[in-house]
Formats: structure tokens, C-alpha cells, sequence
């Protein structure tokens, strides 16, 4: 089975392609403001590597956010069309769900800067979730985790994190290995994961609300 | 020669289209899906709303356009894609669709300019003649251009402030009319009486055009008749305002016809449905003996078959991009 991966929910581009659970190709880049600039270019090479054309691929998994907002819409639309036109298998995962594979005995926290305080995290411990993928207030996912008295460790990838961490770097392998028999959607209904309202429908909804 | 198939594809405000245009004149099939209806609740085009909608639709539109046509992509001869100006959001999916289809199914990929696309609207209607004077009005754009063969544009000058179609908009607004304001006080001027006095903007011999003095007129003239206690004729304004904008839009264009001495006037942009403009362009082109093509009423707002129609002339032209071509929010008509 031939399995391309794709995560642009950062300003990272992490691709992968995998033949029978053998990574033959990849990539691990930051491209920081380039991102739209260069990944498909990326991929392209990717593929002469490989020595494959995407029409020998048999599933696609593409990371769904949440995260950077345009990051992942490129990521997406990629992934979208090429499911779409040359009808391939295809499954989301989220941004989250990779960064959580991490061999620990503390408490797994995958975190991403949402910016004014917030952040995009979820808790997990061995293979089970013990807070789902959430849009939250730092300090309250900090107290959240103080509660539960356990040790923890974050995961991001972000620079200059303070709290104790581990810089996420995914082992791609690993994650299709994981994922590759999620189960295939319709490529029209593949949607970006956002975890969050725009301002616009937010403040819509405060006015509907308030009314 | 063989005919050539352009795959053109627009996303560069709040409509995706996907379009194919035959040999740069010949429209095979346009699917456009508009988001007015989800952008009218917040009174404008709300930039990452619009961009989320984009990848929301985009497989559905150019599925729906490819089977309209009965082609499929690996008989499309090139892709082309309107890679700028525009919202940055927006224009980003539909370049990233574009960039994807070109290394799937290794195609030439044609970057064409949003403006260039509105001023080749008119080509699908009819065959271009040059050289000519475009006028390009929209939402974002008041520009007067000068061709003198395929897909070479000099700007002769735009608007210093705001768009003539935003302007339209937050007079719109100030009437107390519905997101996008032209259409209705298009409507409204065709029954009101031109009784407010309006001052006309940068009335020189530039080839630039000015509509924020205009506008500020408006919301001042609203005002004072308030505070006066005097109801306002939005049918009265409507006029007032449309026959200034025409003035002004009139007066210099026909100022560039005459300078460079051209037969031929084309009008490109959403502005350019507003039935009171097209009437006056077509009366003063008759009068002067100018030829003049409109677009059509549904390929005058942003559109798929344009940027398809433009495509095949900058594919001619060899302008052919790279894997790296990248969205521009803000980008020269050259």
C-alpha cells in the first residue's frame, strides 16, 4: 500500500510517502512565509525521490488543523484535489492527534499558540484521551492539568515555549503507520479543522445572543 | 491548429468559479458559486469567511463545470489561475488548486492578472480590437488602461482613494440599502430626480479618478438634512450620486480616448452591469463615433471564463509560471 502524508498546519511542511510500511520519501521543512510558496514544488520532488507519479498512490492523509489557518488550507486544497481527480482514498487526521505520538509515561499535551492567551491542545495518556481536541484559555488547560496530579509533558513547535517541553518533530513513519486504515472519506466533505469561529461569525453570534 | 482548452479559475474575492474556455473566444462551460448570501449578514466581504468557503466548494464547482463540458482535465490543453490582486485568503486556494493540477496532471500553468481577466470579459463577447481604452470599475478598482495588442495593458491612472464600486457601497449604506449597495441605487436612480447638489471629484486634466470627497458628500448631505429634520429621497440621492460618478468616469475617459486617439472602448468589472453607466458610455460612443463593447451582465463580476479568455492570450504569449507561483494581494497590471 502507497500512503502520501501531508501537514501544513504550521509554517512547517512535514510530507511523507510510504510503500508498504517503508518510508521512501520525505520532508521536514520550515518554510516560514513561503509556505504556499514552495510546497507543491516540494512535493514534486518528493515524488521524483520516491521514483512514483501520484497516480500510484492508494491513500492520501492529510492533517486537517487546527493551527495556522492558511497553512492548513494549502495542505487541504492539495489534498482535496488530488483525492478528488484522480479518486483517491483519503482521511483526515488532526494536527493534534499527530503531535500526540509520543512514547511517554507522563501525560502527553500536543499544544498550539492560538494566540491572545488561547491555544489548541488535548491530554492524552497512552493511547487514551483523556481531554479531546479544544480551543482553551492556557491558564485554564494549565489548571485543568495541575488537577489531575499526574506529570506532563507538552508537545509543540513552537519556539521559545517556557513551560517543560519537547519540540515536536513527527516521526512520519509512525503516523501513517497509525492512520493509514482510517477509514476513506469523500473527498468534497474534506474540511479544514478550525477548532474556532472566525471574528466575524463570533461577534454575529455574541449580537444573536445578546438579543 | 489544434483548438486549445484553458482551465481558468477565479477565487480571488468571494466567488469561486472554474471555467473552460476554447481558443480564447469560445465558452464551453462557467460554473460560478457566489457567497453574497453569507457575506450580506455581515454587511461586506469578511476575508476569512470567504477563504473557508473557497475550500468548502472548490471540488464541488470545478466538478460540476467539468461535467457541464463533458471534458475531462487531462484533455485541458493549460490551467490558468488569477493569482492577484485580491484578498490573500481567498486567491491562495484557488492558486494552490491551480498549482495542484498542473503537477497531477503535468499542465502549463498560466498566472493572469484579476484585472486583465475582467478587461478580457469583453472578449468573449466580442473579439477584441485595438488599440483600446478599458475602463475598469469595481469593488476594488477604478483604473483606465491602454492596449495595444493581446495582453500588454499600460495603466493611464486609477483611483486615488477609494474604488468607484466601494464607493457605491458605503453610499449604500448611508441610503440605508443592503450589501452590495450599486445594484439597488442603480435601481433607484433610474426613478429619482437629480435635486441634491453633489461636487464633482478631481475635476482635471489627470487621467485619475477620486471618490472619497464624493462619498463624504454624501454622508454630510445625509446629516445636515437629519439634523434639519428633512426625510431623505433616497430615490433623489441615488440620482444625484450616479450622475456625478457618471460625469466623472465619462469625462476622463473620454479625455483618454481623444489623447490616444483610439477607436475602440471596452468597459471590465462589476461596476460595469450599472445599466445607468452602460447608457451613458453607449450614447456618448455614438455620438463620438467610438466602438464599444460591455460585458455581459453575468461576466461583468468576477468570473472563471475571463480569466480562461485572458489565459489563452498570456499562454500565446509564452507567460508560463512555475511550481513556486505564489497568490499576491496587491500586484501591478503589466
Amino acid at each position: 500500500m502507497k500512503v502520501f502524508y501531508i501537514d501544513t498546519s504550521s509554517s512547517y511542511l512535514y510530507a511523507g510517502i510510504a510503500v508498504d510500511k517503508f518510508l521512501v520519501a520525505s520532508i521536514k521543512k520550515n518554510f516560514g512565509k513561503d509556505l504556499s510558496k514552495y510546497t507543491i514544488s516540494e512535493i514534486a520532488k518528493l515524488f521524483q525521490e520516491a521514483s512514483l507519479e501520484p497516480e500510484d498512490i492508494d491513500k492520501i492523509i492529510v492533517v486537517s488543523g487546527p493551527g495556522s489557518f492558511t497553512g492548513i488550507r494549502i495542505g487541504m486544497t492539495f489534498a482535496k484535489i488530488f483525492a478528488w481527480s484522480l479518486k483517491k482514498d483519503i482521511t483526515t487526521i488532526t494536527s493534534l492527534d499527530a503531535m500526540a505520538l509520543v512514547d511517554s509515561d507522563k501525560l502527553v499535551v500536543p499544544i498550539i499558540d492560538a494566540r491572545r492567551g488561547f491555544v489548541y491542545a488535548s491530554i492524552h495518556e497512552k493511547d487514551k484521551i483523556i481531554l479531546k481536541n479544544q480551543y482553551i484559555k492556557l491558564d485554564s488547560l494549565i489548571a485543568y492539568l495541575d488537577n489531575l496530579k499526574k506529570e506532563y509533558l507538552f508537545v509543540t513547535n513552537q519556539d521559545n515555549f517556557d513551560l517543560p517541553s519537547i519540540k515536536y518533530d513527527p516521526d512520519i513513519l509512525k503516523i501513517i503507520n497509525t492512520y493509514q486504515d482510517k477509514p476513506s472519506i469523500n473527498p468534497h466533505l474534506v474540511e479544514p479543522t478550525y477548532l474556532k469561529l472566525t471574528e466575524a461569525e463570533e461577534n454575529l453570534r455574541n449580537i444573536h445572543h445578546d438579543n | 491548429m489544434k483548438d486549445i482548452y484553458i482551465l481558468g479559475i477565479e477565487s480571488s474575492c468571494d466567488e469561486t468559479s472554474f471555467s473552460i474556455v476554447k481558443n480564447g473566444i469560445e465558452e464551453i462551460s462557467t460554473v460560478i458559486s457566489s457567497q453574497i448570501a453569507i457575506h450580506k449578514q455581515y454587511g461586506g466581504v469578511v476575508p476569512e469567511i470567504a477563504s473557508r468557503a473557497h475550500i468548502k466548494n472548490i471540488t464541488f464547482v470545478i466538478e460540476e463545470c467539468l461535467d457541464k463540458a463533458g471534458i475531462t482535465l487531462n484533455e485541458i490543453t493549460a490551467i490558468a489561475v488569477a493569482y492577484g490582486p485580491g484578498l490573500i485568503g481567498s486567491l491562495l486556494v484557488g492558486v494552490e488548486c491551480a498549482k495542484t493540477l498542473a503537477f497531477l496532471y503535468h499542465k502549463p500553468l498560466i498566472p493572469v492578472h484579476h484585472i486583465a481577466g475582467h478587461i478580457y470579459a469583453n472578449n468573449l463577447v466580442k473579439r477584441l480590437e485595438f488599440p483600446l481604452i478599458a475602463l475598469v470599475i469595481s469593488g476594488g478598482h477604478t483604473e483606465l488602461i491602454y492596449m495595444d495588442k493581446d495582453y500588454s495593458f499600460r495603466k493611464l491612472g486609477s483611483t486615488l482613494d477609494d474604488a468607484v464600486g466601494e464607493c457605491y457601497d458605503k453610499v449604500g449604506r448611508v441610503i440605508g440599502v443592503e450589501y452590495p449597495g450599486g445594484p439597488v441605487i442603480d435601481k433607484l436612480a433610474q426613478i429619482g430626480k437629480p435635486n441634491y447638489k453633489l461636487p464633482l471629484p478631481l475635476n482635471d486634466d489627470s487621467y485619475n479618478f477620486s471618490f472619497s470627497g464624493l462619498k463624504s458628500a454624501v454622508i454630510n448631505l445625509a446629516h445636515n438634512e437629519y439634523q434639519k429634520g428633512r426625510e431623505l429621497n433616497k430615490e433623489d440621492l441615488a440620482k444625484s450620486f450616479q450622475d456625478v460618478v457618471i460625469e466623472t468616469l465619462t469625462k476622463k475617459t473620454m479625455h483618454a480616448i481623444k489623447d490616444y486617439k483610439v477607436k475602440n472602448l471596452i468597459l471590465a468589472g462589476g461596476v460595469a452591469a450599472n445599466t445607468g453607466i452602460r447608457n451613458a458610455f453607449q450614447e456618448l460612443c455614438e455620438k463620438e463615433n467610438i466602438s464599444y463593447t460591455f460585458p455581459s451582465i453575468k461576466y461583468a463580476t468576477d468570473n472563471a471564463a475571463m480569466i480562461a479568455s485572458c489565459g489563452y492570450y498570456a499562454y500565446l504569449d509564452g507567460r508560463i509560471a512555475d511550481l513556486t507561483l505564489n497568490p499576491e494581494s496587491s500586484l501591478e497590471l503589466k
